[in-house]
C-alpha cells in the first residue's frame, strides 16, 4: 500500500509542481515586448520573418494573424526540436533520441492505462493461454510493446550518449555542472532499472497491473527490482518540474508569451489594459544609481 | 594569461599575470583580405591605462568609466554595490518588465552550445572561449547562484555555485557585458527559446542603474545630453535650424532642386525624425529624404522641438530608466506638434525604441503611432510617384540588414524591394534577411571610441560583416575601377561600416563605399543631371 500511496504521490507531485511552476511565470508582472522574427503568427509574412510594421498606417489595418502558422512551427518545435536539428545537427541526434524515446514512453503509459481499464471492464489483455485474440487486446498488448520497447531504447540510449558527450566533449564538460551529470544519470539510472525489469515480463504486464491497483486502489505486487524502479521514477518525477529538466514548462512561455508576442499596445486592446494595470503600480524599491533618483518615477513600468 | 581553448567560466576570478585571456587567432577574411598585412594587428593596451581601467579582461577598455577604487572601503563599496544590483534583477518590485523573460532565460539554459554557433562575435574572434554567449551568462549565473539561492549555498560547485566576487571579477563582468552587441542572433537559433543577449543586457543594468557605471558615450554624452539639450549630439535648437538652412542650400546647389524643408509645421501627417547623427555626419541623408517626400507630396515635418528632432534612444542599450525617460520625451514632442504619426528615418535603434520597445511605455492620448520609413519609400518607388531610373544605379550593390528594423521587427521585404526595382546589380549577403550578422557596431559599440575599443569592434565585432560584404562582391572585388555600395539603412550600422571600411582601408584600395537607400534613390531620379551619389562624381 506504501508504494502505491508513494506512486499516487509522485504522479501528483509531477502534474502539482508543473502547473505552480506554469502559475508562477504566469503571474509575474507583463514584460516589454522582445519579439523576434520570424514570429510564424505573421499570416502572409511568417515565413520570411516579416511583421506588420512592413505596412503603412499599420495601425488602421486589420491584423491578421495565422494561427495555422502558429501551429505548424509549435508543432515541429515540440515534435522534432527542429531548431536543434537546423541548428545543431550532431547534438540533435542523441538529444532527439531522448527525447523521442520520453514521447513513446507517453504513449507507453496512455496504452497500459487503457490495458488496466479494458481489463478492469472485463476484458483481460493476456489470458493463461497467451495474447487474447480479440482485436482491441491484441492491439494494445503489441502496441505497447512497441511504444515501450522503443521508448526504452531510445531513451537509454539518449541519456547515456548525452551524459558521455557532455564527460568527452571539451567545450560541454567546462559547462556541465555536476548537477547536470546527475540529472542524466538519474534519468540513465531510472530506464536501466525499468530494462531489467520488462526483460522479465516482456509483455509489460506488470504495467497494467501496476495501473489496476492505482485505478482500483489495491496494493500492488513488486518484487525488489520492481519496487527499486517504482521508487527511482517515483522520485524523478517529483525532481524534474523542480529542475531544468522542467523545461517543458518554460518553452512555453519563452515562445508563446515572449519570442512571438507582438501584440501591439492599440487603444481599447487587451495590452493597453494591461500596460495601464502595469503603469499604475508603485514600486516601494528602486535602483540607486545618481540618475535613477533624478526625476525617476515609473521607470520601472513597461 | 588562461589560453582561450582552456578557459572556463570558474576561471573568471582567477587573476593570473593580470589579465585572464586574450585573442589568439582570428577568423580568416575571404580575398583579398585573407594575405598577410592586409589589415592592423592588435596593439597593446598602455600600463597607465591598466593603472586605471579595468583591463584585465582581454586587453580592451570598453566601460571608461569604471576605473579602479583606490582605498579597500572603495572596493567594498563597490562589490556590496554590484551584489545589491543583482538582487535587483531578480525582484518584481524593481525589475518588472523584464523579470519573465530574464528568470526564463537564467534558469533554463541546457548549455547544448547552439547559441554559439550562431553568435559572430564568437566566430570573428577565432572562436575564443571569452565570447561565446553562455559563458557571460554561465559567469552570472555562478555568482548568483553563491550569493543568492539556497541551492547555491547548500550545495556550492555542485550546482555551479562556485565563483566569489571581488572587484576585479565584478569589473571583468562589466566589461564582458560590452562585448556583445545584444543582436540576439543567438536567441534566435536557441531550442529553448533563450536569450543570452538580453541577460547580457541586464549585466549592463546593474552596471548603469545600481552603480552608475556606463560607457561615457552611451550615458553621459548620449541619454543624459539628449534630455538636457535635445539632442545627443549636442545640437541645440538654433544649431539645428542653421543646419536645415545649410541642407537647403547644399540640396540647391547639388540638384538645382529649391526646397523648403518644412519645420515645426502643425498637424502635419507625418513628424519625420532622423538619428541626429545623420545631420553631422551624413547631411545628404535627410537631405534625401526631404527631397523624396517633397517630390512625392507627402505631408510631413521636421521638429525643432527640444528631442523632437534627434529619434535616438541609446537607453535601449543599457539602462531602463533612461530609456523610458527618452521615449516619453520624444512621444511628448510629437503630440505637441499634432501630427498624426512618428515616422523613423533610417536609423535601426530608434525604429526597435519607439516602435517596439516604447510600445507598452505608455498608452492612450500619449502615444503617437510609430511607423517606419521602409514602407512609405517602397510606396513611392512601387507607385512611381518620383520618376526614377535604375540604370544610374548601375553598380554592384548589397543590402546590410539593421538587427533592430529585421530581425527585431519584422521589416524584411520593403527595402529589399525597393532596390531590386532601382539597382540592376543587386544582391544579398549571406546569410541575410531575419537571419543576418550584426553590423558589429549594435548595442552601442559604434560610437564607443575610448581608449583601443575600437580595435575590438573593427577586427572582432565587425568582421562578420566585413566577410559578408567581401563575399558580396567578390565577382568585382579587385576591380577598382567598379564602385561597389553598401546599403545600410541605419545610422549607427552606417557608423560603423565607415569605420571599417576605412580600417581596412577598402574604399581606398578597391573601390567600396557605403550609405543609405534614399540616397541610392535620389540619384536614380531621373530629372537630376549630376550623380546624388559623391564618389560616382569623382569618377
Amino acid at each position: 500500500m506504501l508504494l502505491l500511496a508513494f506512486i499516487y504521490l509522485s504522479l501528483f507531485s509531477f502534474i502539482g509542481i508543473s502547473l505552480y511552476r506554469a502559475l508562477q511565470f504566469a503571474s509575474l508582472p507583463m514584460h516589454s515586448r522582445l519579439e523576434l522574427y520570424p514570429v510564424p503568427k505573421e499570416k502572409g509574412r511568417g515565413e520570411y520573418g516579416g511583421s506588420y510594421y512592413e505596412e503603412m498606417n499599420w495601425w488602421t489595418k486589420r491584423r491578421e494573424i495565422s494561427l495555422v502558422g502558429e501551429l505548424k512551427e509549435m508543432l515541429e518545435e515540440m515534435l522534432f526540436i527542429k531548431r536543434l536539428f537546423e541548428n545543431q545537427r550532431p547534438f540533435w541526434w542523441i538529444s532527439y533520441a531522448l527525447h523521442l524515446g520520453i514521447y513513446f514512453l507517453g504513449l507507453w503509459t496512455v496504452l497500459l492505462f487503457v490495458g488496466a481499464i479494458t481489463e478492469i471492464a472485463g476484458l483481460p489483455v493476456v489470458t493463461p493461454k497467451g495474447v487474447n485474440p480479440h482485436w482491441w487486446t491484441t492491439l494494445l498488448y503489441y502496441g505497447t510493446i512497441l511504444a515501450g520497447g522503443a521508448g526504452a531504447a531510445l531513451a537509454t540510449f539518449g541519456s547515456g550518449a548525452l551524459f558521455l558527450r557532455r564527460l568527452f566533449n571539451h567545450t560541454l564538460k567546462k559547462y556541465t555542472t555536476p548537477q547536470e551529470y546527475f540529472n542524466l544519470l538519474f534519468i540513465f539510472a531510472v530506464l536501466a532499472t525499468g530494462l531489467m525489469v520488462w526483460s522479465a515480463d516482456l509483455g509489460f504486464n506488470y504495467g497494467r497491473a501496476i495501473f489496476k491497483g492505482l485505478l482500483t486502489f489495491t496494493p500492488i505486487e513488486a518484487d525488489g527490482l520492481l519496487t527499486l524502479h517504482i521508487f527511482l521514477l517515483g522520485l524523478l518525477l517529483i525532481y524534474i518540474p523542480q529542475s531544468k529538466m522542467g523545461h517543458y514548462v518554460a518553452k512555453y512561455f519563452t515562445y508563446h508569451k515572449i519570442l512571438w508576442d507582438n501584440d501591439p499596445n492599440l487603444p481599447g486592446s487587451e495590452v493597453e489594459k494591461k500596460v495601464k494595470e502595469a503603469l499604475s503600480y508603485k514600486p516601494k524599491k528602486t535602483w540607486s544609481a545618481p540618475h535613477y533618483q533624478q526625476g525617476q518615477s515609473k521607470s520601472q513600468g513597461m | 594569461m588562461i589560453k582561450h581553448k582552456d578557459l572556463r567560466p570558474k576561471d573568471f576570478g582567477k587573476h593570473p599575470d593580470g589579465q585572464l585571456t586574450k585573442i589568439e587567432e582570428l577568423m580568416e577574411l575571404p580575398q583579398p583580405y585573407n594575405k598577410p598585412g592586409m589589415e592592423p594587428a592588435f596593439s597593446e593596451p598602455k600600463d597607465a591605462w591598466k593603472e586605471k581601467y579595468c583591463a584585465s579582461l582581454d586587453g580592451f577598455i570598453g566601460l571608461d568609466t569604471l576605473t579602479r577604487p583606490k582605498t579597500e572601503e572603495e572596493e567594498e563599496e563597490l562589490v556590496h554595490k554590484f551584489l545589491s544590483g543583482l538582487e535587483k534583477i531578480f525582484s518584481d518590485e524593481t525589475n518588472r518588465n523584464f523579470l519573465q523573460p530574464f528568470l526564463l532565460s537564467f534558469e533554463y539554459c541546457a548549455k547544448c552550445n547552439t547559441c554559439s554557433e550562431a553568435c559572430h562575435v564568437f566566430q570573428a574572434s577565432g572562436c575564443n572561449e571569452l565570447y561565446r554567449p553562455i559563458f557571460r551568462s554561465e559567469v552570472l549565473r555562478k555568482i548568483a547562484k553563491r550569493y543568492f539561492t539556497n541551492s547555491g549555498k547548500l550545495f556550492g560547485s555542485l550546482v555551479g555555485a562556485d565563483l566569489e566576487v571581488d572587484w576585479e571579477t565584478i569589473a571583468r563582468l562589466g566589461e564582458l557585458a560590452y562585448r556583445c552587441n545584444l543582436c540576439r542572433r543567438c536567441a534566435q537559433t536557441c531550442p529553448l527559446g533563450l536569450d543570452n543577449g538580453m541577460l547580457t543586457r541586464e549585466i549592463r543594468k546593474i552596471f548603469s542603474q545600481e552603480m552608475g557605471i556606463a560607457p561615457i558615450p552611451l550615458h553621459e554624452k548620449g541619454t543624459m545630453l539628449q534630455l538636457k539639450t535635445g539632442s545627443s549630439t549636442g545640437i541645440t535648437k538654433p544649431a539645428f535650424l542653421d543646419i536645415i538652412e545649410f541642407l537647403e542650400e547644399d540640396i540647391e546647389e547639388k540638384t538645382g532642386k529649391k526646397i523648403k524643408i518644412p519645420i515645426d509645421k502643425k498637424g502635419a501627417d507625418i513628424l519625420l525624425t532622423h538619428n541626429a547623427g545623420e545631420y553631422v555626419a551624413w547631411p545628404e541623408n535627410p537631405a534625401a529624404f526631404a527631397i523624396i517626400f517633397e517630390e512625392a507630396g507627402l505631408d510631413w515635418t521636421l521638429s525643432s522641438d527640444l528631442i523632437g528632432y534627434d529619434n535616438v534612444n541609446y537607453g535601449i542599450w543599457y539602462d531602463d530608466a533612461q530609456a523610458r525617460k527618452v521615449a516619453l520625451a520624444q512621444f511628448k514632442a510629437a503630440k505637441d506638434l499634432g501630427v498624426k504619426r512618428i515616422v523613423i528615418g533610417e536609423c535601426g535603434h530608434a525604429h526597435k525604441a519607439a516602435a517596439v520597445s516604447a510600445d507598452r511605455m505608455t498608452y492612450g492620448a500619449d502615444k503617437v503611432p510609430v511607423e517606419s520609413c521602409l514602407p512609405i519609400l517602397l510606396d513611392i518607388v512601387k507607385n512611381k510617384r518620383i520618376k526614377l531610373d535604375p540604370s544610374k544605379n548601375n553598380f554592384p550593390v548589397t543590402l546590410h540588414d539593421p538587427c533592430n528594423v529585421v530581425r527585431q521587427m519584422g521589416v524584411v521585404q520593403p527595402q529589399r524591394e525597393v532596390l531590386k526595382l532601382i539597382c540592376p546589380q543587386f544582391r544579398e549577403m549571406t546569410p541575410h534577411g531575419v537571419h543576418n550578422y550584426c553590423c558589429g557596431g549594435g548595442s552601442g559599440f559604434a560610437i564607443m571610441q575610448s581608449m583601443n575599443f575600437p580595435e575590438f569592434r573593427n577586427k572582432v565585432s565587425a568582421r562578420m560583416k566585413f566577410k559578408q560584404i567581401l563575399d558580396a562582391f567578390q565577382d568585382t572585388i579587385e576591380d577598382t575601377s567598379i564602385p561597389k555600395y553598401v546599403c545600410a539603412p541605419c545610422s549607427n550600422c552606417k557608423g560603423t561600416i565607415r569605420d571599417m571600411l576605412e580600417f581596412y582601408k577598402a574604399t581606398a584600395k578597391f573601390n567600396v563605399h557605403y550609405g543609405g537607400l534614399v540616397e541610392l534613390m535620389v540619384n536614380a531620379m531621373v530629372d537630376l543631371e549630376k550623380p546624388f551619389l559623391e564618389f560616382l562624381l569623382e569618377e
